[in-house]
């Protein structure tokens, strides 16, 4: 018997000896491993699984004929539902992760009922499917022995609450330690950032500060009473107090670059319409299963989209707005829109273990659709990167592209340049046009109506 | 104790400790609400309906 993995192993799944993702003909499967046998039977028999399922809480999945397996350690072979599009922590607004915590508490005390436990509380099982943090790693429980305390108490710390307590008491900008310390914010870290008046917060004190100073103290040293006990009823209490802690932390978004843009913006009502209206009917046109919205702000134009049946991933680099478009979208139920945060100019690398465990922002496309509204002059001249790169990046990123060209006697682009020289005499329409045909099929070109900007639907060559 | 088989990733020893000391501080509060929840049926308050049956509890 073997536990190596074969050539279609997903290389961020390898940490867990119970089983691991595969991909054939790019179809995502789970190989349970024999070493998982009792746990999953136990999963399915106790009605965990129907349990969790039911309240949108595990990705549900289908058991395959165990032939299919990519290797001998193989118990069953089963093909969970796919993810439309995985996210990280690091992407995710405040909301998103106290959400994520959240169910990750709700899991366990449910499990807890039904006799087991989880093993981990990684952020990273945790995806939004139909708008809702769900657990996508079936693997994730062991059978609950009362006596035994949670072994995923000091990842849950980690990854959830140490960045939830910076976000909501510091600085909202904390969350990205994630994209760091892959394992979560170490403990003695977000300790000593933490302003000191949390110390007077129970849940905060103990789970995160004194928490920090037995880890100090204890480290390295073998415990003896690591047979200490530990009673269903505190193990109880003690998610209960975590779950509390976390429902207490709130931000909210004030004072933000983005979080008004809409009612500051030079564009009048004909203009706004005009752009949805284009959109609506361009989307309709590609039929987009995937549409990237790049510099969605409050996700205005995603919903456009995603109310024509595709799914849309709406990124923006400004927290207050991902936080008000999640917020939208659980108030809507829109469970085929994303909102996530990202710098465009510095998207998401690829971290972890040889760089392989969590992609990069392009490694997750291409988009079959991407929207580029209002953003261009931003990444031209805020970011002075020439045209041609641009094109290059856009072609790269989808198949097709709806882009806005924001002309320089625009007031945005006047104000851009305001406080500095103009260095960018390619900077015109011609000069857009010229750069991205050599890119694109040019589909479609429309002057947007009361405005100096146009709008462009072209497929990549 | 008959723990189930070590975990694959490693709890921390002063995770641990710590755990098991705010566990039992907080195993006492659950205890003292249960028996609370139980003097108020007696008076014919009813609990809180448990929010984990609740299909759409997040």
């Amino acid at each position: 018997m073997t536990n190596q993995p074969n050539s279609g192993q997903l290389p961020a799944s390898f940490r867990d000896p119970s089983g691991f993702l595969f991909s054939h003909s790019g179809v995502l499967y789970r190989q349970v491993n024999h070493a998982y046998e009792r746990e999953y039977a136990r999963l399915l028999e106790s009605g965990l699984y129907e349990k969790l399922v039911k309240a949108g809480l595990l990705i549900p999945h289908v058991e395959l004929d165990p032939s299919s397996a990519e290797s001998e350690a193989a118990f069953k072979v089963i093909q969970p539902e796919r993810v439309a599009f995985i996210s990280y922590p690091y992407e995710w607004s405040f909301s998103q992760l106290k959400d994520a915590a959240l169910a990750t508490l709700s899991i366990q005390r449910r499990a807890l009922k039904l006799g087991m436990s989880l093993k981990d509380a990684s952020a990273y099982n945790i995806q939004f499917v139909r708008g809702k943090a769900t657990l996508i790693d079936t693997l994730s429980f062991e059978i609950y022995n009362e006596g035994q305390p949670w072994v995923a108490y000091r990842q849950f710390c980690q990854h959830f609450l140490a960045p939830l307590a910076l976000m909501a008491l510091k600085d909202v900008r904390l969350n990205q330690l994630l994209r760091v310390y892959i394992d979560g914010v170490p403990l003695d870290l977000a300790s000593e950032l933490l302003p000191a008046k949390t110390r007077l917060n129970f849940g905060l004190l103990t789970h995160i500060h004194l928490h920090a100073g037995a880890q100090k103290k204890y480290s390295g040293q073998e415990v003896k009473s690591r047979s200490g006990k530990m009673s269903k009823q505190a193990m109880l209490g003690l998610i209960d107090n975590l779950e509390a802690t976390i429902k207490k932390l709130s931000w909210t978004p004030q004072g933000t670059e983005w979080g008004n843009y809409y009612d500051i913006t030079n564009y009048s009502e004909a203009a706004f319409e005009h752009k949805k209206e284009l959109v609506r009917e361009w989307a309709n046109r590609v039929k987009p299963s995937l549409t990237w919205d790049l510099g969605a702000n409050n996700g205005v134009f995603s919903r456009v989209v995603s109310e024509t049946g595709s799914y849309v991933v709406s990124f923006d680099v400004d927290p207050a707005a991902i936080e008000q478009n999640y917020q939208k979208m659980k108030s809507g139920k829109t469970g085929n829109l994303l909102p996530l945060l990202l710098d465009l100019t510095n998207p998401s690398p690829s971290i972890g273990w040889a760089n392989l465990e969590r992609e990069s922002f392009g490694a997750r496309g291409p988009a079959d659709m991407v929207l580029a509204l209002a953003v261009i002059h931003h990444l031209a001249i805020s970011n002075n990167v020439p045209l041609p790169q641009l094109a290059d990046f856009f072609a790269q990123t989808g198949r097709w592209l709806v882009i806005e060209f924001v002309p320089k006697q625009d007031s945005q682009v006047k104000k851009l340049l305001a406080s500095r020289e103009d260095i960018f005499p390619n900077y015109t329409k011609q000069g857009f046009e010229s750069a991205f045909k050599e890119k694109f099929i040019v589909h479609a070109a429309v002057n947007v109506r009361e405005s100096e900007r146009a709008l462009y639907l072209m497929q990549a060559k | 104790m008959h723990f189930a088989p070590l975990p694959y990733l490693d709890p921390g020893s002063g995770s641990f400790l710590i755990q098991l000391l705010i566990a039992a501080l907080l195993g006492v509060a659950v205890a003292v609400r249960a028996s609370w929840g139980k003097i108020k049926s007696w008076f014919g308050i009813k609990p809180k309906a448990d929010e984990d049956d609740d299909e759409s509890a997040e």
